[in-house]
């Protein structure tokens, strides 16, 4: 029970890790730093 | 940012070193992110300076000066205009090259008269004594109003010195080179009239320039002193002669070339690699070997990763409590990571051999080289630039488009460049070509899977090149455009540039595609381990009636158990009816399913199959190279991933737009929807005419 719990905590994560990636993009509003990723990864 | 630390600015003209400098610096102590609103790199570093004084060093982009006509060159001039900005510098830094003085003074005294606290850095001083080159330091020193530090950043001398220096920068005058009111002493008169408190370049600068000045009412003075757009443009010259008979007057005295000593490599270098037949020749052998050697030094290292990472899966079924979390770890997660970290290596290669190509100084010579080609094509001399950087990334390289001043040419670059071979291709390509190509010797000397990674690499680039032609035929838009390239000198790389430079490209494949890989690895995993329906709850029972009368050994039977489920689990469901659309190309469910997937990221192809092949697999093999290649067809009971089928997978993945984020960016960069999707439509109808037609032809 607890590993299914843990399962599906991790398997929420990495949903929306991915709807935040792909459809809320953050806004950049400020001069900070950012990552050199490019967006494509 | 620490508010007691100053500010100190790196700027530059291009190829003078400007970034080695930062390197030696700053060392490891960087920031790498982009200026707000648009996408050029913004470099920040840090740095100890004596007396405790701490710096951000802030490595601006490349500029001929500031007149701009660039965005890179527009972040320049915004940040120097405007003083409320955090980063404005307490002091620049104006790196130049010993070998080319004259033109990067112009830029200097342009910066001095904005009286920011100007050191003239001269880079490359190791060069001097075999180029011949004496400098009278004090003289320059009193005629440019500057302190001068003569470095080598490949050499790591004078960096010290120079760091002395920046403390002192307040002692540094800030005496501008230039008088502005020279350029038209009647209509700077009245600008300063008009605006008593601002200083007089600077009003020049806003009225000449198509930048955001936050700070200064730009509509008021527009409006007031307005002037045609030839009127401006003939300032503009009359203030370069001023400035370049002001720097001419100072090297006169200052600067003093012995020609019998200057050695003449460089032409002699230059006139073999832009040579119209031994260029090509030593341009196309050097991809050669760079193929040859990413694929023979990268077998090791990947072989090791693969099989740790098979057997900490294995461990970690074998020895954690049984249960869905263990299932997660040792079927997603783990295969998950491995399926990120095996590509370390060649990635790392690819762009140890792209660093210490632009470190040489070789690949401006590959630029002019290929401009000559370009121009047949509808392209311009600029556009091998974001050819060649679309070996890393189509979305930088896009980006980079933005110097094309001519928009016909930039079009058709924004369109033809994702069919270079990025680097998201190349785990794709890693193991189809290990799968389906043998390791084996042509002539001897040559590996036929360099051999097949090359001539993919070339197969994009011809059809980028092919695809630009037929736009350009196609397109009825007109203009001019003209080409510039800097040519630096050829100097040997340093360890640290290259050696920085593949890190952060290798950590922005881990940490940028890694954690899209593993998250959709994990999503992939329950996909395949839940699914509805009675078939996908009642797998044990219905196979084991199945196998009632056929005397199967137990590992048999769990296979088929295992298999049954995966074909009714959710990504089952999905993989079989997409099925129709992919078989004629000779892929299976299973490839389609990780086909799908991989349109977030390429990379996500091979993850995708590991997670997917852990969760149906057999565990008679371990690795992912050794799982795809024990694939059956249990229709035709061919393995998959045959030589037929893997070349229509390199054909596909070579043409197919697979890659959300390079339609978004067409899209931002066009301003408009109908250049990606033509561009969507296009390269993935191609892509899937082409693979067929392979599989077609060779099955």
């Amino acid at each position: 029970m607890v590993q299914e719990i843990i399962a599906f905590v991790i398997l929420a994560v990495a949903v929306g890790f991915l709807i935040k990636k792909y459809f809320f993009k953050k806004k950049k509003t400020d001069k900070s730093c950012g990552t050199d990723d490019c967006g494509c990864h | 940012m620490i508010n007691q630390n100053i500010n100190v600015a790196l700027i530059g003209n291009p190829n003078v070193g400007k970034t080695s400098v930062f390197n030696q610096l700053t060392g490891l102590n960087q920031q790498v992110g982009n200026y707000p609103g648009i996408t050029v790199e913004k470099k920040i570093g840090f740095c100890k300076l004596p007396n405790n004084v701490k710096a951000n060093i802030l490595d601006l982009p490349g500029t001929y000066s500031l007149n701009a006509s660039s965005i890179d060159e527009n972040v320049v001039i915004e940040l120097l205009l405007n003083k409320n900005d955090k980063l404005y510098p307490d002091v620049a830094l104006v790196v130049t090259d010993v070998e080319n003085l004259k033109r990067n003074l112009l830029l200097f005294t342009q910066i001095k008269d904005l009286e920011i606290p100007t050191i003239l850095v001269i880079n490359m001083a190791d060069r001097m004594e075999h180029k011949g080159i004496s400098l009278d330091i004090p003289y320059l020193e009193e005629h440019l109003k500057t302190k001068i530090a003569l470095v080598s950043s490949r050499k790591g001398f004078g960096i010290d010195a120079l760091k002395k220096l920046i403390v002192t920068y307040k002692t540094i005058s800030s005496e501008p080179c230039l008088n502005a009111s020279v350029i038209d002493p009647d209509y700077f008169d009245s600008l300063r009239k008009a605006f008593p408190g601002q200083l007089l370049y600077k009003l020049w600068l806003v009225i000449t320039q198509d930048v955001n000045f936050l700070n200064l009412e730009r509509k008021e003075i527009h409006s007031s002193f307005t002037k045609s757009h030839s009127d401006l443009k003939r300032l503009q010259q009359k203030e370069t002669i001023k400035r370049y008979q002001f720097i001419n007057d100072t090297l006169k005295v200052g600067l003093k070339v012995d020609a019998t000593v200057a050695k003449d490599f460089r032409s002699k270098l230059d006139r073999v690699l832009t040579h119209k037949v031994w260029g090509y020749v030593i341009f196309f052998a050097i991809l050669f070997i760079i193929f040859q050697s990413i694929f023979e030094w990268s077998k090791i290292p990947m072989d090791f990763i693969d099989s740790s990472f098979a057997s900490l899966s294995s461990w970690a079924n074998e020895n954690l409590p049984s249960g869905v979390l263990t299932n997660l770890i040792s079927q997603g997660i783990i295969p998950g990571i491995g399926g990120i970290l095996i590509f370390i290596p060649q990635i790392a290669f690819l762009f140890l051999f792209i660093s210490i190509l632009e470190e040489s100084g070789y690949m401006s010579r590959v630029v002019f080289l290929m401009d000559k080609i370009m121009r047949k094509f509808g392209l311009s001399g600029k556009s091998v630039v974001p050819l060649i950087s679309g070996t890393a990334c189509a979305i930088p390289a896009i980006m980079a488009t933005r110097n094309i001043e001519n928009w016909k040419e930039r079009l058709i670059t924004i369109l033809v460049t994702p069919f270079t071979t990025c680097s998201a291709r190349l785990p794709v390509y890693a193991i189809i070509i290990a799968l389906v190509i043998p390791d084996q010797y042509v002539l001897g000397i040559f590996n036929l899977q360099g051999l097949t990674l090359m001539l993919l690499y070339l197969l994009g680039f011809g059809m980028a090149i092919f695809s630009a032609y037929v736009l350009n035929k196609v397109m009825k838009i007109k203009g001019k455009t003209f080409f510039v390239v800097e040519m630096p000198n050829y100097k040997l790389p340093m360890f640290k540039n290259v050696a920085i430079n593949v890190v952060e490209k290798t950590k922005a494949f881990v940490f940028g595609a890694g954690k899209i890989i593993l998250a959709i690895s994990i999503i992939l995993w329950f996909l395949a381990s839940y699914g509805p329906g009675k078939n996908f709850k009642n797998a044990d029972q219905i196979i084991q009636s199945k196998a009632e009368n056929k005397a199967l050994p137990a590992l048999e039977l769990e296979n088929k158990i295992a298999s049954y489920k995966l074909e009714n689990s959710y990504i089952g469901i999905m993989g079989k009816a997409i099925e129709p659309a992919i078989s004629p190309l000779g892929y299976d469910w299973k490839i389609g399913i990780a086909i799908i997937s991989s349109f977030a990221a390429r990379e996500v192809f091979v993850g995708t199959l590991a997670t997917i092949y852990s969760v149906g697999g057999t565990d008679n093999e371990d690795t992912i190279k050794n799982k795809m290649a024990a694939e059956i067809n249990p229709e035709t009971g061919n393995k998959i991933f045959n030589f037929a089928s893997g070349v229509s997978l390199l054909l596909f993945y070579a043409f197919a737009l697979q890659c959300a984020s390079t339609l978004a960016i067409t899209k931002k960069e066009t301003n408009s929807w109908k250049w990606p999707v033509g561009q969507l439509i296009f390269m993935s109808g191609f892509a899937y005419l082409l693979a067929l037609l392979a599989y077609q032809i060779l099955k």
